[in-house]
């Protein structure tokens, strides 16, 4: 991809344009004038960066007089600034944030439009900003933001008020994305497909990242006098950032960012650009290839050993993908058995695993997470999937397997755990409200079975009522019998070894 | 060495040397083979212990004790070097094994001395079938001046309790034979429950004797602890889930599995999960049941 287009997305921007870009929202911020004044005031910002780009380009001389009027324009502002101060305190904080934001908006239209003047094959970005533009506009005159904002606090639970503050960053759909300028493409993609939960399951929400990451690397020019390297470490921050304002990363994620980063600070410095580049991909292949799908194999062949010819009854809850390899080599093996899939609302996801195993042909019955105690009587084994593994031997999964894995105790069922090693985790946590993520609470009150509307619909305007809905919950190790890994079946108590033995491994 | 050598080399072991435990006899059957092949590679030399292996578990012996304590060997011997000729090699192979066997010998004397001290005055123990690590403990500490009891089941059906009822009454210890459908009338009684494992399994629990898992249950049920005194190399690399997953070769010996209907035999072993057992006592030192896989992690991975 050529040079313009680094200027969008992983930004071929020198130090020196990058700083006059501060220094004009800086600028912005100060001036307390009327909102079209900043608009005028944006484009012409807009205006003097287009300069500075092709003074960019010219020998040094130009640069220095550049630096000379930044320097002039600095001081300006910074008197312009001693003026407003006191008006400035006048506003209220709310009142601040809303104007930056409108402001950064323009500056971002201003953007996008320059950049379709200079027609940088961008496809994602430009569309995801098209989409957004007019719903900011409609926002951003009238007051609505402040309200919203007061409604909201009023229906946080107060027990888990603290899962609420991550919250806030993407509040809005349309607010999702602001000044990303660093962000690939590819994961601003990501990033609408993880808050929209296109993609959901940690397998799947790793192997995108993963691709996306791979894009990253490929797409990524340096820009002069910087060490590729070096540079990607800061540009995927901003992009992890990103990402983490999406929606929290999953313990997944951030185990294979820890190993790509790791690997990256291990490349020799010596080699060129398109060297580190083979090698960074080979990384995350090997990742890929070694750590999540060699691992799903070699799970899939234990607890394959674990199933019998026939005659057993195995119930899982959720949807998970490991388990849905499990099950489809084990019928594919010609192993004779039924499943039940056991399904809670609001996720579903039940519904997919299920498509997917009768359509194999595999047995099935289909039941809510409520009658559980009704079939649990029948069933032979309970499988499981994982978000992660905890260090203390918790397994933090889909909310309601902590209560599958209850009902399956109490009956006492065998349960296993299914799960790969790079979802281990160092974390401790032995409740679900201390580290967490809340869902989309809308999700609550619509029922795709039910006739009537959900007397929950109105809740929004119910001061009293507050819904919540949480996405993860954690198992205590006593009621899973054995965590299956790709290393071997262990009980639960033995996560910790088995991350000594994968640190001193990477040592 | 041919199959019936194996067969015979083996057996005479057990019959003659009583202390012997099984695993320890088909080490020595091992090294034997080693000793004495004439192979010329040391895959083939591999393949040849391997087959040696499976001649021994289709005797009419519980097979659990020789499973690990064979798998330990070969890979305790085979972490050797073996890029040198093979006369080298076979003696390095020797001498590795004869280490092994050292130390297993040695393991039994050092569960006695930490498992002795548990055993305090006036106390009253009760104990499953026979092993040989729970009575030479039990001798120890009787030497040691200690005063105690020791509650001894009959274990149906070989009735091995019978025979450590007389060893026992042979150190001059003061012991009671019971039924083993008195178990549970007898728990009370007791301070604790000293048992021998015939393999330790990852998951930190047992298989042993059938009849242990009742034991333990009942143990918990009174809030007794439940001791099981082992030698490291039973360890083995297995997951049951339950009684049902434990492998049929560990369950019913070799003659039934062929001949009978495995639904009407009764078992020879059951497994006791890690939630029923208070503390392992090894040669690795004293571990609670979740150190186990701990172990096994480092032993295997």
């Amino acid at each position: 991809m050529s040079d313009k287009k680094g200027a969008v997305g992983p930004d071929g921007l020198t130090k020196k344009e990058r700083r006059a870009l501060k220094v004009q929202a800086k600028q912005g911020e100060g001036n307390p004038a009327p909102v079209e004044n900043k608009t005028q005031d944006n484009k012409k910002a807009v205006a003097s960066e287009k300069d500075v780009k092709k003074i960019a380009d010219t020998p040094v001389l130009a640069e220095l007089s550049e630096k000379e009027k930044r320097k002039l324009e600095w001081q300006k502002k910074l008197a312009e600034q001693n003026v407003s101060n006191k008006e400035k305190e006048a506003l209220s904080k709310a009142e601040l944030k809303h104007k930056r934001r409108e402001q950064q908006e323009a500056q971002r239209l201003a953007k996008a439009k320059e950049d379709e003047s200079k027609k940088v094959p961008v496809k994602v970005e430009v569309t995801v900003e098209k989409e957004k533009s007019p719903l900011k506009k409609v926002g951003s005159p009238v007051k609505k933001p402040d309200i919203k904002k007061n409604v909201k606090s009023m229906q946080k639970v107060q027990l888990v008020q603290h899962l609420y503050c991550e919250d806030q960053l993407k509040s809005e759909f349309g607010e999702l994305i602001v000044n990303y300028k660093n962000v690939h493409p590819a994961f601003i993609r990501l990033g609408v497909q993880y808050s929209t939960k296109t993609i959901l399951g940690s397998n799947a929400r790793c192997l995108a990242l993963l691709s996306a990451l791979k894009h990253l690397v490929e797409d990524l020019h340096t820009p002069p006098k910087q060490e590729y390297c070096r540079y990607l470490e800061s540009v995927l921050q901003t992009c992890t950032a990103y990402l983490q304002n999406c929606r929290p990363l999953a313990v997944s994620m951030v185990n294979a960012l820890r190993h790509f980063k790791l690997q990256l600070t291990h490349i020799n410095n010596k080699l060129s650009d398109n060297e580190k580049k083979a090698m960074l991909i080979e990384v995350i292949e090997i990742y890929i290839n070694d750590d999540i799908k060699k691992a799903g194999d070699a799970i899939s062949l234990r607890v394959n050993e674990k199933i019998n010819k026939s005659g057993d009854v195995i119930l899982t809850y959720g949807c998970s993908s490991l388990i849905r390899k499990i099950l489809l080599e084990a019928h594919s093996e010609g192993k004779d058995f039924e499943v039940i899939v056991a399904d809670g609302r609001p996720l579903l996801e039940g519904r997919e695993l299920l498509r997917r195993l009768v359509q194999a042909g595999i047995r099935c019955s289909y039941v809510l997470i409520n009658s559980l105690s009704c079939v649990m009587g029948n069933v032979t084994k309970v499988l499981l999937g994982a978000h992660a593994l905890l260090t203390n031997g918790y397994v933090m999964s889909r909310i309601g397997t902590a209560q599958v894995a209850l009902v399956a105790n109490a009956f006492n069922k065998p349960v296993l755990v299914c799960c790969e090693t790079y979802k281990f985790s160092e974390k401790v946590q032995t409740d679900s409200f201390v580290h967490n993520e809340i869902g989309d609470e809308n999700a609550l009150s619509k029922i795709d079975t039910a006739q009537d509307q959900s007397p929950l619909i109105a809740f929004k305007e119910n001061s009293k009522l507050m819904p919540l809905t949480l996405l993860y919950d954690v198992t205590p190790p006593d009621m899973v019998t054995a965590v299956v890994t790709e290393l071997a079946i262990l009980p639960c108590t033995s996560v910790p070894v088995v991350l000594r033995i994968n640190a001193n491994e990477v040592n | 060495m041919e199959e019936q050598k194996i067969k015979q080399y083996f057996l005479k072991i057990i019959k003659e040397e009583e202390d012997v435990s099984i695993g320890v006899a088909a080490i020595r059957t091992l090294l034997e083979i080693i000793r004495q092949s004439k192979s010329e590679t040391v895959q083939e030399l591999e393949l040849i212990l391997k087959d040696a292996i499976n001649i021994m578990k289709n005797l009419n012996i519980p097979v659990a004790g020789i499973t690990s304590g064979c798998e330990l060997f070969l890979r305790f011997i085979t972490l050797t070097t073996l890029d040198a000729s093979l006369k080298e090699v076979r003696a390095r192979m020797l001498e590795r094994g004869q280490m092994f066997l050292k130390k297993l010998n040695e393991s039994r004397n050092k569960i006695v001395r930490i498992a002795s001290d548990f055993i305090l005055d006036g106390s009253s123990i009760l104990t499953h079938s026979r092993s040989r690590v729970v009575l030479q403990t039990l001798i120890e500490a009787s030497k040691q001046q200690r005063q105690f009891h020791v509650f001894v089941t009959i274990s149906a059906p070989d009735d091995s309790g019978k025979h450590m009822h007389k060893d026992l009454e042979a150190a001059g210890i003061p012991c009671t034979i019971i039924l083993d459908s008195a178990i549970g009338y007898i728990m009370e009684q007791v301070n604790f429950i000293m048992v021998g494992a015939e393999s330790v399994v990852e998951s930190g629990g047992i298989v042993n004797k059938v009849g242990s898992y009742t034991m333990a249950v009942c143990a918990k049920e009174m809030k007794k602890p439940f001791y099981v005194l082992t030698e490291s190399f039973k360890f083995t690399r297995l997951f049951p889930l339950n009684q049902t997953d434990l492998p049929a070769e560990y369950k019913y010996n070799s003659e039934k599995r062929k001949n009978i209907d495995l639904q009407k035999a009764h078992p020879l072993v059951d497994y006791t999960p890690p939630s029923y057992i208070t503390l392992l006592f090894t040669d690795l030192g004293i571990l609670t049941p979740s150190a186990i896989s701990d172990e096994l992690i480092k032993l295997y991975l």
